[in-house]
């Protein structure tokens, strides 16, 4: 069953379903979770609970990502 | 600037996390504006290699960056209220060392440590906004950097996109205008924004 989550301001539908947590989502994503902050509906959520931070339908997702250089 | 203003920069209070390319430009362009006390973290010293962008001079390699920062900005200000801490900043001790701050900029070099703090400040320090920066390495582009409200306690400056690499350098104009956009960001924010709050800290 396809889904839908808000990821930095714009809709993405999952075909087969949600990713089950925020570490899989950026999995999915081809993103490296150290070199990210998370939101949830405007919720910060710490890097160390991204594995047990289950994904629901419509929430509303930021990711903050960071490259070097400073 | 009105009286009004400077005033509200009195009472303002900014930590600057890291003493690089941009946090020893950043320290100058606020020590400028007369902001009313820095809270200056860096545990590192100064190498030749530093001199292509950040404030510092040929004769300050060696020193740790806290301590040739608190000479330059008084060479600035003389009556400038500055408070220099050489430590490696943690989770664990970042809301305690800049305790009183209300906007902090995030002005380290490392992905994984950007996000160490803008993590801990969102989490752990409550009503203080941060200032962070992602994607400033190369030269030319200079529209490319902007300056972006995530969310009420978190600016993001940058391309976010480039990082530094091979063939892509830190080079001083480009790490500039991020650190003076994040200046700016922060200028606005303690003029606009916290303006009734400092005004009540008056004492």
């Amino acid at each position: 069953m396809s889904a839908i989550l808000k990821i930095n301001g714009q809709e993405k539908t999952f075909e087969k379903g949600l990713p089950a947590t925020l570490s899989e989502l950026l999995d999915s994503l081809k993103i490296d979770a150290a070199t990210v902050v998370a939101e949830i509906d405007g919720k910060i959520v710490e890097r160390e609970d991204f594995a047990q931070t289950n994904l629901a339908e419509g929430q509303a997702i930021e990711l903050i990502r960071f490259v070097g250089g400073g | 600037m009105t009286p009004h203003t400077f005033l509200e920069l009195k009472n303002a209070v900014v930590g600057i996390a890291g003493l690089g390319g941009l946090g020893s430009n950043v320290a100058v362009a606020l020590t400028r504006l007369r902001v009313g006390k820095l809270i200056l973290v860096d545990f590192d010293q100064i190498e030749e290699s530093n001199l292509n962008r950040q404030n510092y001079f040929a004769d300050q390699v060696g020193q740790h960056k806290v301590d040739a920062s608190l000479e330059n900005l008084r060479r600035i200000n003389p009556d400038a209220i500055l408070e220099g801490r050489k430590v490696r900043l943690t989770p664990e001790k970042i809301p305690d060392i800049f305790k009183g701050a209300h906007v902090i900029a995030e002005c380290f070099d490392r992905a994984d440590q950007k996000q160490m703090i803008v993590e801990t400040v969102l989490s752990k320090m409550k009503d203080v906004v941060i200032v962070s920066v992602s994607g400033l390495a190369g030269y030319g582009r200079s529209n490319e950097i902007i300056t972006q409200r995530i969310s009420d306690r978190l600016i993001l400056v940058g391309d976010t996109v480039s990082g530094i690499g091979p063939g892509v350098p830190l080079t001083a104009p480009r790490v500039g205008i991020a650190a003076y956009h994040q200046a700016n960001a922060i200028a606005e924010i303690l003029i606009n924004e916290l303006h009734t709050k400092l005004a009540g800290s008056t004492t």
